[in-house]
């Protein structure tokens, strides 16, 4: 057994060899290979990838580009399955979740890290490891700016457990979309901000109640009991705060990036930044590799591509993904002039190792919520 | 009913239909069912007990559980009160404007019933949600939140959506009532109501059953009217409370949720198939005398007339005006201004919607649309082959245990989300099986899964026709000495045809507008056209994604119109 | 007790029934004899009430039931009328009992009076075992039995049947037409029975009306009908083996045979199979044929043979092997002739 087991233990040896080769080829060096391979598969969790395909292959003539927009969801199971059935279905997976790709692709070597050369010294430590982060998307408090033109109703977030803003908060139910769990999850995870931010906004410490651990919970249950609205996607959130015309409009969590779409679809968002102890959470859109990808010289030549080139906007590779509300791990790219600086902004950057390990747990408790 | 076997035959000519057809049930439905099955069992079932028996199942099983068996059954009596009403209009009656009536009752299954869901919230949202109230709010009236959001306008909305169900099934079954029947009520001087009471209405049990059936499994798995109109006052089902714990990584609980849901619905639907096994199995179309006969309305005919008519428009032109809108309006909001054909014929614009060019620029779609048209026709022709093959099976031969778990086998698609659906395909036919190759990503494992999942219907609208003709005229046709295959093919299939169209029409509207098991399982290099409108719709391309849906619409309406005017020629030579 | 009057029906300009006028007497068994669309059932289904006549009268008794002249009809339950239908048209969803039954509930007969009637229903078609059993589970022969206690219960003055024979094998046929002459009998009822098979006709009827296209070609008691054919339609459709019809031209058989007992006319011949015999060798009035098919029958054989395409039966004692060079000889005279219309002219 052990011997015929030994040639493909040789094999894998061998590529993983070649693969660290790969690794530190330059766009150079990598060219020529990916060439010969003349075509990379994308699955990718925004239609943007479409753009992206047409600026490549214009970049790269003579190699496809194959892209597939599919949630990060369906990207998950796919991959699962396509590695159970012993095919690559993709070679480059550009995918948001980030807690469950770590716990469930990264950590089973479904999916690799690769970090183009070039990015080494332009993107910090924390967007490096486990796997590569292109930008940074947000789920956040946003309120409608036409409503209040001074600025947010809301100053802390347990300002939502109050009585004025009963049935009027807005999100998506955490239990049909990971990225809000991961909301609830990080709230949990920062209880000790939670609970100073309630001295703040009550004037005294926070009691908690029976077989509630922490503030974080407590601020759950609080806001479930508020009357907390939930609704099936964030579009709907975004129409609920947005809409022009309102007269009492709800205030809610969706990403600041929506905001693009106010004036195409007559919305006033606007994001509440300065919120206590913070307005939401940022969260890694991640690039990484099929650990079998068929074709891994162009595969890692499109993660470097969609990193950007060296222009200070990112170029074409990157232009999909320059918007005002979305931000590049990349420090060296202007600000958008649109947007608040990432610095500047008050939101939680998730521990999706953290977030991973509770947020089964943070599930549970919503679940016996509602 | 039994069919006296006029000769000795071999065990294999009496069984082996069935034997053949449980064979294809397990391969297609029940090895992808145990594969989640055992996978819920693999981890020591500790997903088993969080949802049965922990402090979280009270939410995440049985107030779900409860919240979906009354959808199911208010649905299912809805649908059939309301398509029955209308097939029997239809069928039976002198009502005006009767093909058109027709036509427009089969319509509201082909919407999605989302944007049913949206007709709904136009008229009568609240501010609940915020945004802009609907009709009733802008007239002044304040809406109740039961009236907005929940059970309510669930049930309401998946009735509108469900009824075309029961209509289509019902009406296949009145029209196939033999003429004789209602004129040998007539002769004794029964009323018409004692007629349709006493007579018509007990023959079409059956129908009334499968119809029931249809729109109750229907209801209780359908996602999106529950999503959008009970989340916002917390009403979840277990359709939705599964979609979540899937979106949020939790698959074990969400099979087990699939697997109680199938079993639940299994329990009400196996009352609806034992009736249907029963005695009673009405054998009423013989070869002479099927012209139905019309009742004259009289007085009623035009209160009746403009009822059918309001429901129609209501729940078919009402919902295509909105997504019609809603693909031609710049904002969501105000749905009926600033129209632009730009999402649908625009160049790309960068000042304009994203920069998103209109979607006959899209590269994909003609391939979408083509790799459509071929994989619902090739999907319709064997899942309706498969169903008649086991309607015929299961009226002609009574097996005992075996004919049973054919019929069962044959419904349990109906009650899988698409998407536990895909991944229990996934989960076994993913990877290589013995010497045969993996299927994944291949058209073959799409179209399987797609045929399993349209036997519910294709198998209810045959057994539901094939039931009703009469076992004299196969048995006629076996004395002539007709092998099994030849009577099928020169007897059953003939007088079943209408029946058929029924049941072609049905799985055929239902392939090309799936979602949830294509979304997993399509070929990447060929999408569907239904995997378009979910990708535009997932990144907010809304009035794209509702022109793809109109496109889907418009091949539905198509279908439909072939196969009225299809069953239209045949009734003709019928008469 | 049931008369016609110059009743016609069209069915979208096409007339159906066509200016037909007949009567019988109460406790008759008229038989309308026909082909298929000659308009037979149409008839049944006007005096049923189920169809209404675009032109003249329909009585029953004294009582006007139908008059297409001013569009009155009767409604069917108020003609005291029952009717079998070809398909028997059995609720499926009843019992045998229940189908019995439902037609006296809707005639608001009292439960016990209900019970007697079923019971004597059920008891004279001999299906008392059958009452709780449904119309899926029992044989096409019970089914018939069925209908017609059914038909029978409700005591009707007239009794009416659409082919009800026709789905039934030979031997249960034999067997049913037993029990509708002894129905018949029973109730007295006047019955009205169609058909095409002229052995249903001979065997049950009183009185027979041979229709064909629309019209009534002869109208006559069964004996009549075999004895004096009014017509060439009647003499080919009736009889067992029904009479040879041989085309004659110029005094010719077959055009080709002179004789001189024949007219000089073109038309047909009528000669009964019994008054031809085997030749063994030509002669005068032989014809030579091939033979087509031997059918024994009552100890006897039927032998029909082919000549210039006409189909010739001729009847034999004889049980010899036949010859190959089969000869018919016709008989002296012809038992009737008629003209190329059909029409009977000696």
């Amino acid at each position: 057994m052990l011997k015929m087991l030994a040639p493909f233990c040789a094999l894998a040896l061998a590529t993983s060899a070649y693969a660290q080769d790969l690794d530190s080829k330059s766009v150079a060096d990598l060219l020529p290979l990916a060439k010969k391979e003349a075509k990379v598969t994308v699955y990718a969790f925004t239609s943007r990838i479409g753009r992206v395909e047409e600026a490549f292959e214009a970049a790269y003539p003579g190699i496809d580009m194959v892209a597939f927009d599919m949630s990060s969801t369906e990207q998950i199971a796919r991959i699962k399955s396509e590695a159970a059935a012993g095919v690559a279905g993709a070679d480059v997976i550009y995918i948001s979740d980030a807690p469950v790709v770590l716990t469930e692709l990264a950590s089973q070597n479904l999916v690799t890290r690769y970090v183009p050369p070039r990015m080494e010294s332009l993107v910090p430590e924390q967007f490096k490891s486990p796997l590569l982060a292109q930008r940074l998307s947000t789920k956040v408090l946003m309120y409608n700016e036409e409503a209040y033109p001074d600025g947010s109703p809301v100053k802390n977030l347990w300002d939502l457990t109050k009585p004025e803003w009963k049935g009027r908060v807005i999100m998506v139910d955490p239990l049909q979309r990971g990225d809000y769990l991961d909301l609830m999850t990080e709230i949990v995870l920062k209880s000790d901000d939670m609970a100073k931010a309630y001295e703040a906004a009550f004037g005294k410490p926070i009691a908690l109640g029976e077989g509630i651990d922490n503030a974080g919970e407590q601020f759950i249950t609080d806001l479930f009991a508020n009357d907390l609205v939930l609704v099936g996607s964030t579009d709907d959130v975004n129409k609920a705060i947005g809409a022009k015309g309102q007269k009492n409009p709800p205030i809610g969590f969706t990403s600041y990036s929506d905001r693009r779409d106010n004036e195409d679809e007559g919305w006033a968002l606007q994001v509440a930044n300065d919120i206590e102890p913070s307005n939401g959470i940022v969260f890694p859109a991640f690039l990484a590799l099929n650990a079998t990808a068929a074709n891994p010289a162009a595969a890692r030549l499109a993660i470097d591509f969609m990193m950007g080139d060296d222009s200070n906007t990112g170029g074409d590779g990157f232009k999909p993904f320059y918007v005002a509300g979305d931000w590049p791990t990349r420090t060296d790219l202007a600000q958008h002039p649109d947007a608040i600086p990432l610095s500047d902004f008050k939101s939680w950057q998730i521990d999706a190792a953290e977030t991973a390990k509770i947020r089964a747990n943070v599930a549970d408790f919503v679940l016996a919520l509602q | 009913m039994t069919v006296p076997l006029r000769r000795l035959r071999p065990s294999l000519a009496r069984y082996g239909l069935t034997a053949a057809m449980a064979l294809i049930l397990v391969v297609l439905v029940a090895a992808p069912l145990a594969t989640i099955l055992i996978q819920t069992l693999q981890s020591g079932g500790g997903a088993w007990a969080d949802v049965l028996a922990s402090r979280l199942s009270q939410n995440l099983f049985w107030r779900p559980a409860t919240n979906t068996m009354i959808i199911g059954l208010a649905v299912a009596g809805g649908c059939v009160l309301l398509g029955g009403f209308l097939a029997w209009l239809v069928v039976m009656t002198d009502v005006p404007g009767r093909p058109l009536i027709a036509f427009m009752a089969t319509l509201p299954f082909m919407i999605p019933s989302f944007a049913t869901a949206l007709a709904w919230g136009s008229v009568f949202r609240n501010g609940r949600v915020g945004g802009a109230g609907g009709l009733l709010e802008g007239l002044g009236f304040s809406v109740p939140d039961w009236l907005s959001w929940g059970m309510v306008p669930t049930i309401v909305v998946l009735i509108a959506h469900y009824y075309a169900l029961a209509f289509t099934v019902i009406a296949a079954a009145l029209s196939t009532v033999n003429g004789d029947l209602v004129e040998a009520a007539q002769m004794t001087g029964a009323s018409r109501k004692r007629i349709l009471f006493g007579i018509v209405l007990p023959v079409v049990t059956p129908a009334v059953i499968a119809g029931g059936s249809l729109a109750f499994a229907g209801a209780v798995s359908n996602f999106a009217a529950p999503a959008l109109l009970g989340l916002p006052v917390r009403m979840q089902t277990l359709s939705t409370r599964l979609f979540g714990m899937i979106e949020i990584g939790q698959t074990e609980r969400g099979y087990v949720l699939a697997i109680l849901l199938i079993a639940i619905s299994a329990i009400f639907l196996g009352i609806g198939n034992r009736i249907l096994n029963s005695r009673r199995s009405f054998a009423t179309i013989s070869g002479k005398g099927a012209r139905p006969r019309r009742f004259t309305l009289g007085t009623m005919r035009l209160p009746l007339a403009l009822l059918a008519w309001t429901v129609c428009i209501l729940t078919t032109l009402l919902p295509i005006l909105l997504l019609l809108a809603a693909s031609l309006a710049p904002s969501s909001l105000s749905l009926f201004s600033d129209w632009t054909l730009h999402y649908w014929i625009g160049a790309a614009d960068p000042a304009f919607a994203r920069g998103q060019p209109g979607i006959f620029h899209h590269p994909q779609l003609i391939s979408a649309l083509t790799t459509t048209l071929m994989l619902g026709a090739g999907v319709v022709f064997a899942a309706n082959a498969l169903g008649l093959l086991i309607a015929v099976a299961l009226t002609r031969q009574k097996v005992p245990v075996l004919s049973n778990a054919v019929s069962q086998l044959s419904f349990l698609p109906m009650l899988l989300p698409g998407i536990a659906f895909a991944a229990a395909y996934i989960a076994l036919y993913g990877a290589p099986i013995g010497p045969l190759p993996a299927l994944y990503g291949t058209k073959l494992l799409l179209g399987l899964a797609l045929t399993a999942a349209m036997l519910p219907f294709a198998v209810q609208t045959g057994r539901a026709t094939v039931a009703q003709i009469s076992g004299d005229i196969d048995e006629a046709a076996r004395m002539t000495g007709a092998g099994f295959f030849h009577r099928l093919w020169a007897i059953t299939l003939p007088l079943a045809a209408r029946g058929l169209a029924a049941g072609l029409l049905i799985s055929f509207v239902n392939v090309i507008g799936d979602l949830a098991i294509t979304v997993l399982l399509y070929t990447p290099t060929s999408p569907l056209l239904a995997v378009l409108s979910y990708s535009y719709a997932s990144d907010g391309f809304h009035q794209f994604a509702n022109a793809v849906t109109l496109v889907i619409l418009v091949i539905s309406m198509l279908a439909t119109c072939a196969a009225t005017l299809l069953r239209g020629r045949r009734r003709q030579t019928f008469a | 007790m049931i008369s016609l009057n110059q009743v016609s029906k069209s069915f979208a300009g096409t007339r159906v029934v066509d200016d037909v006028s007949f009567s019988v007497p109460e406790g008759a068994f008229l038989v309308l004899l026909g082909p298929s669309g000659c308009g037979k059932s149409t008839m049944l289904r006007m005096l049923a009430g189920l169809e209404q006549p675009t032109g003249g009268q329909i009585r029953f008794g004294d009582m006007l039931v139908a008059d297409g002249g001013s569009g009155f009809a009767l409604p069917p339950a108020r003609r005291d009328a029952g009717l079998v239908f070809q398909s028997y048209a059995l609720w499926p969803h009843m019992t045998v009992a229940g189908n019995i039954d439902w037609p006296l509930k809707v005639a608001r007969l009292p439960a016990e009076e209900r019970r007697a009637r079923i019971a004597e229903a059920m008891e004279m078609l001999g299906i008392t075992q059958l009452a709780q059993r449904y119309p899926g589970e029992i044989s096409g022969g019970q089914q018939q039995r069925v209908a017609l206690a059914r038909m029978i219960a409700p005591r009707p003055k007239v009794m009416l049947f659409d082919e009800p024979l026709s789905n039934l094998d030979a031997t249960l046929r034999v067997e049913m037409r037993f029990e509708l002459l002894k129905v018949h009998a029973a109730t007295g009822a006047t019955s009205v029975y169609v058909t095409h098979d002229q052995v249903e006709a001979m065997t049950m009827a009183s009185h027979v009306a041979v229709m064909n296209h629309g019209r009534i070609e002869q109208f006559d008691a069964p004996e009549r009908l075999l004895a004096e054919p009014s017509s060439a339609f009647v003499a080919g459709f009736v009889g067992t083996p029904a009479a040879n019809l041989i085309p004659i031209a110029d005094g010719k058989w077959l055009g080709t045979i002179a004789d001189a007992a024949l007219p000089d006319i073109a038309g047909h011949a009528m000669v009964r199979a019994e008054t031809i015999e085997l030749a063994d060798e030509a002669g005068p009035r032989t014809v030579s044929v091939t033979l087509a098919e031997v059918v024994p029958m009552a100890g006897r054989r039927l032998v029909t043979g082919v000549a210039n395409g006409v189909r010739i039966t001729a009847i034999t004692d004889s049980t010899d092997r036949l010859p190959s060079n089969l000869r018919f000889r016709l008989p002296p005279a012809a038992a009737a002739i008629f003209d190329s219309e059909g029409k009977r002219i000696s």
